[in-house]
């Protein structure tokens, strides 16, 4: 398929700077994070370098989403539906298991994370289904859109991996919410879920409920994981009003603040550089998820507005979720915040759905014009 | 590509696209809110407590000071001791740690628990909570070893008091042991664990010897372990002190003393320093610097022989015969005794119906001053007492440096009793009787005085009368607390009786003599008169603590202008001149000649057998 240069053209650039500027920020604070000040332990290259590598393919994975027209995914919607479930039984049945969760693949070179694949496909069947409703969700289409999420939802909870269970039906939810449903159900829900949270409680771990716990007072546990949370808001308050400069943060320094490259990376930077530079960051966030807003509501189709619309919970979630667990608003749970926290897979699925993202704007106008 | 144009006229949501941006907008807003209130409204909070995290401080214990003899031989020294302490912040599993500290070093979990309890609120968590003060070689090594995998645990080196000679001069260098509460109060320097001077010259000079604590600071990362240490202050190490004491003779008087209960005092007539200030049974201060455990405790505690009592200072015993120079001194004093007047002794005396006898059975016939003061004979002084009185006998007593303590610088020292009529009515509500001055005169009753006083007085005699303060540092100087009210001639007379004690065929201490050196003596037994109802009226400390008779020998010594006052004294029923003597015997000898003379051991034998011997026994003989 030719590239025409009006597609190019069509690129909506604010968004791909802001993603890759977001993730060049990511990664000088890993190159922080990471690196231990001092001789011993571990050295600096790792996962800085890493992630520039993983960068590098996210940005290749990136221009290959952006090649094809968005819009053949409507067709392989159900497929890649089918297909996911096959995957997440076939980890029931044979995955790898790592940490007491089985979660896992092993494709031999790599080990696969059928999880992620099916972030993809809930915002693909989801925009696929929802571009069709054409009126607000009453309670038996809710019904059927929420019962195809939470077949892929169901199996990762069992795995167990809540927090991507949950991520999908937050993703599914939010696009629900951006296509409107009844007033009837509106109130049910806004009465329901909260309602149904004391039984939500029955079925997590005893881990989960003693995080919950914690989180309500992280000082009846100061060595476990309101540790984390302690450690996290002594790290972020003492950065004050202008930081205290690039390498220079103390707690993430000399390793007080745990996982200070993965889930609590935001962290390390509100230490470096304090209230200016934490406003300033979340300031391209939050044009990052606005450019978004901007192509949802440009797109040519619905389908493609829809997507947007995923892609933007997709981001919106995380963000919200592993900036309110770093500043101690909510529970720790382990998500990590999109180009700012270490990680392969997600920095790859990242820049992948930015594409898809740019995919639907750069597509906006061929309609029209010819 | 058949399905390529959807149907144009569908728009977007509305309401949905203003749900994103409100989304955008509130996400902002409650992070905004949050981070001003994290970073600028609790931002000093917050790096104080990161200061905290990273920032540790820690003291660098100052070594003591050293003590040295007078010969500079080391007497008390500082080895590096290794503690095993836990730093509350780095341990995760509290109770797993102390399980595993109390495997490695034999000990009890609960102890450590309590111990860890009662502490945690003493110790900054961040500071290391001393567990085990002590830890053997075998332990470090293990501990260490494994340390790794126990975050927390920290060894601790830090200098410990030795003392090289354990036993030999327990009572004037006293010990070190940790601070308690009220000490840590009084000294605001002090911190928990850390060691003070508890008794002798150790506790005496505490300040001088103690040093000054250093400062280090040093970042620590989570695990506890230590980068980038750097010295804020540099400890001060305390001040070296020489004693007076001479290693060797204190050595020698120990061996004499053989356990048996007793003193012995050396003293520089001419500078009142202390050449040995030997006391029996004694302990061993190194017992105390890594602790006592109970049953150490409880087995000095309740020793019969007392061994934690300094009997040259704390200890108050009638003088006996040794006090007949003091009477016969305030005699001469008031001009009420003629040294040329001779009393008749028949062996016995008599004060109304009640009869006192010499302890020469046959009498001494007629004794002038001199004799009766080389024959010690008991009636000459029965007769001169009656006529001067307790308010004679007494002042001059007084003013012989009896009666109050002698000012050494070691604690508790006890200042012995001098009786007046006025004390004794306050005492036992009943006024002086005759009988109180027959007693007072040759030296029992109530009259308590300590080894050091006696020495003090003989160095005296020998000094032109000076009562000198006994110094125990080597650069003391000289201070002269008072004059025994005595002209020269009067003092020349005394120190030729004493003289002739030695040098006389009838001196009672013809056995002190000794070849090129002007050597006097005075024998005493003292007898401790069963006097239930005084000795219930007595403070507790102030009962001998078994009623029999004290041996002593006041002895001087003195050889080209070299002048020394030695006294002797041994608890019960060991007879003066043969008990006490050759103690001093053997000191001349070195003092003089640096000759050692030990206890011959079939001596030490024999006062194994009579020590053993007094547990069971009570009274005694007596003689002079």
């Amino acid at each position: 398929m030719p590239i025409d240069r009006r597609l190019i053209l069509s690129i909506n650039w604010p968004l791909l700077g802001l993603a890759v500027v977001l993730f060049l920020l990511g990664t000088v604070n890993l190159y922080s994070a990471s690196g231990y000040r001092l001789e011993e332990g571990m050295s600096l290259a790792p996962y800085f370098l890493r992630q520039l590598v993983w960068g590098a393919m996210g940005l290749g994975g990136m221009i290959l989403v952006m090649l094809f027209d968005y819009r053949h995914l409507k067709t392989i919607a159900w497929p890649l539906f089918w297909l996911t479930l096959i995957l997440l039984a076939a980890v029931f049945f044979a995955g790898k298991t790592i940490y007491g969760a089985r979660r896992w693949l092993d494709l031999g070179f790599m080990n696969f994370q059928p999880s992620e694949l099916a972030k993809i496909a809930v915002l693909i069947i989801g925009a696929r289904i929802l571009a069709r409703e054409r009126e607000p969700l009453g309670f038996v289409r809710l019904a059927y859109v929420l019962g195809v999420g939470l077949l892929l939802a169901g199996p990762i909870i069992r795995q167990p991996d809540l927090g991507t269970g949950l991520s999908l039906v937050l993703i599914l939810g939010g696009m629900i919410l951006y296509h409107g449903v009844t007033p009837g159900v509106f109130k049910t829900a806004l009465i329901a879920i909260p309602s149904m949270l004391p039984l939500a409680w029955l079925f997590l771990h005893d881990y989960q409920k003693r995080r919950i716990m914690t989180f309500l007072d992280p000082t009846t546990d100061p060595l476990g994981s309101g540790y984390h949370i302690i450690q996290s808001q002594i790290a972020i308050g003492s950065g004050g009003f202008w930081g205290k400069g690039f390498l220079q943060g103390t707690q993430s320094q000399l390793r007080f603040l745990p996982e200070r490259h993965t889930d609590f990376a935001v962290a390390v930077f509100c230490e470096e550089w304090g209230f200016v530079g934490t406003m300033v960051l979340l300031t391209l966030f939050c044009l990052f998820l606005h450019q978004m807003v901007n192509i949802a509501k440009d797109a040519r189709d619905l389908f493609g507005s829809y997507l947007t619309a995923g892609v933007f919970f997709y981001f919106f979630w995380q963000i919200l979720i592993n900036t309110g667990m770093v500043l101690g608003l909510m529970p720790v749970v382990g998500i990590p915040l999109p180009f700012i926290s270490y990680g392969g897979s997600s920095t790859l699925v990242n820049f992948c759905l930015v594409g898809l993202v740019l995919n639907v704007s750069m597509r906006r106008f061929l309609f029209k014009q010819s | 590509m058949s399905n390529l144009y959807d149907n144009a006229s569908q728009q977007p949501p509305r309401s949905g696209l203003l749900l994103l941006q409100g989304l955008i907008f509130l996400v902002f807003c409650l992070f905004a809110v949050r981070l001003w209130y994290l970073q600028i409204h609790r931002g000093e909070f917050y790096a104080r407590k990161a200061k905290e995290n990273q920032l540790r401080q820690e003291s660098i214990f100052a070594p003591r000071g050293l003590i040295r003899d007078r010969n500079g031989d080391l007497l008390a020294v500082n080895e590096p001791a290794y503690a095993l302490g836990l730093v509350r912040e780095d341990c995760q599993d509290v109770d797993g740690t102390l399980r595993q500290v109390a495997q490695w070093t034999d000990g009890n979990f609960d102890d450590l628990k309590g111990l860890f309890v009662k502490n945690q609120k003493r110790v900054k968590s961040f500071e290391p909570l001393i567990l085990v003060p002590d830890l053997s070689f075998d332990q470090v090594a293990l501990i260490d070893a494994n340390r790794l995998r126990w975050p927390g645990l920290a060894i601790q080196v830090r200098p410990r008091r030795q003392y090289r000679h354990g036993k030999l001069l327990g009572h004037v260098l006293g010990y070190v042991a940790e601070a308690n509460e009220e000490e840590m109060e009084r000294r605001p320097e002090l911190a928990l664990g850390d060691y003070v001077g508890k008794q002798g010259i150790e506790l005496v000079l505490e300040d001088r010897m103690r040093g000054v604590k250093g400062l280090s600071q040093f970042e620590v990362d989570v695990t506890g372990r230590r980068l980038q240490e750097r010295v804020l202050k540099h400890p001060r190490a305390g001040h070296e002190i020489s004693l007076s004491i001479d290693l060797g003779l204190q050595e020698l008087a120990m061996d004499w003393l053989d356990e048996e209960a007793g003193g012995v005092v050396v003293m520089d007539a001419d500078t009142g320093q202390l050449w040995a200030l030997a006391t029996s049974p004694s302990y061993d201060p190194n017992a105390f610097t890594s602790g006592l455990t109970p049953a150490q405790w409880a087995e000095l505690r309740d020793n019969p022989q007392h061994p934690m009592q300094n009997r040259v200072i704390q200890s108050v015993y009638p003088p006996g015969s040794v006090f007949k120079h003091v009477v016969a001194g305030a005699g001469l004093h008031y001009g009420m005794l003629d040294p040329k007047e001779v009393v008749h002794c028949p062996g016995f005396t008599q004060l109304g119906s009640h009869v006192f006898r010499c302890w020469r059975k046959g009498g001494h016939g007629n004794v002038n001053m001199e004799r009766a003061l080389i024959e010690s004979c008991d009636v000459y002084f029965y007769r001169q007492g009656k006529k001067l009185t307790v308010d004679r006998m007494s002042e001059f007593a007084f003013a012989s440096g009896f009666g109050h303590p002698t000012g050494i610088d070691l604690p508790h020292e006890k200042g012995g009793n001098i009786p007046t009529r006025e004390w004794k009515r306050r005492r036992f509500g009943e006024g002086w009787q005759g009988g109180d001055n027959l007693n007072m005169s040759i030296g029992q009753g109530y009259t308590l005085v300590t080894p050091l006083q006696v020495a003090r007085f003989f160095a005296a005699a020998l000094n032109g009368g000076k009562l000198l303060k006994p110094l125990l540092l080597k650069d003391d100087k000289p201070v002269v607390q008072g004059q025994v009210p005595l002209n020269q001639e009067q003092l020349d007379l005394l120190y030729r009786a004493l003289v002739r004690t030695v040098d006389d065929d009838r001196g009672t201490c013809r056995r002190l003599r000794t070849a090129g050196v002007v050597v006097g003596g005075k024998t005493g037994t003292a007898q401790v008169v069963r006097l239930t109802d005084a000795l219930k009226a007595l403070k507790d400390d102030d009962i001998p603590y078994r009623f029999r008779d004290h041996a002593w020998m006041a002895a001087t010594a003195e050889k080209e202008g070299r002048r020394f006052a030695i006294v002797a004294m041994i608890e019960h029923g060991l007879h003066g001149s043969s008990g006490a003597g050759p103690v001093v015997k053997a000191l001349i000898d070195y003092i003089f000649y640096g000759k050692i003379t030990p206890k011959p051991e079939a001596q030490k034998a024999r006062s194994r057998a009579a020590r053993l011997l007094s547990h069971n026994a009570t009274g005694g003989g007596r003689a002079n």
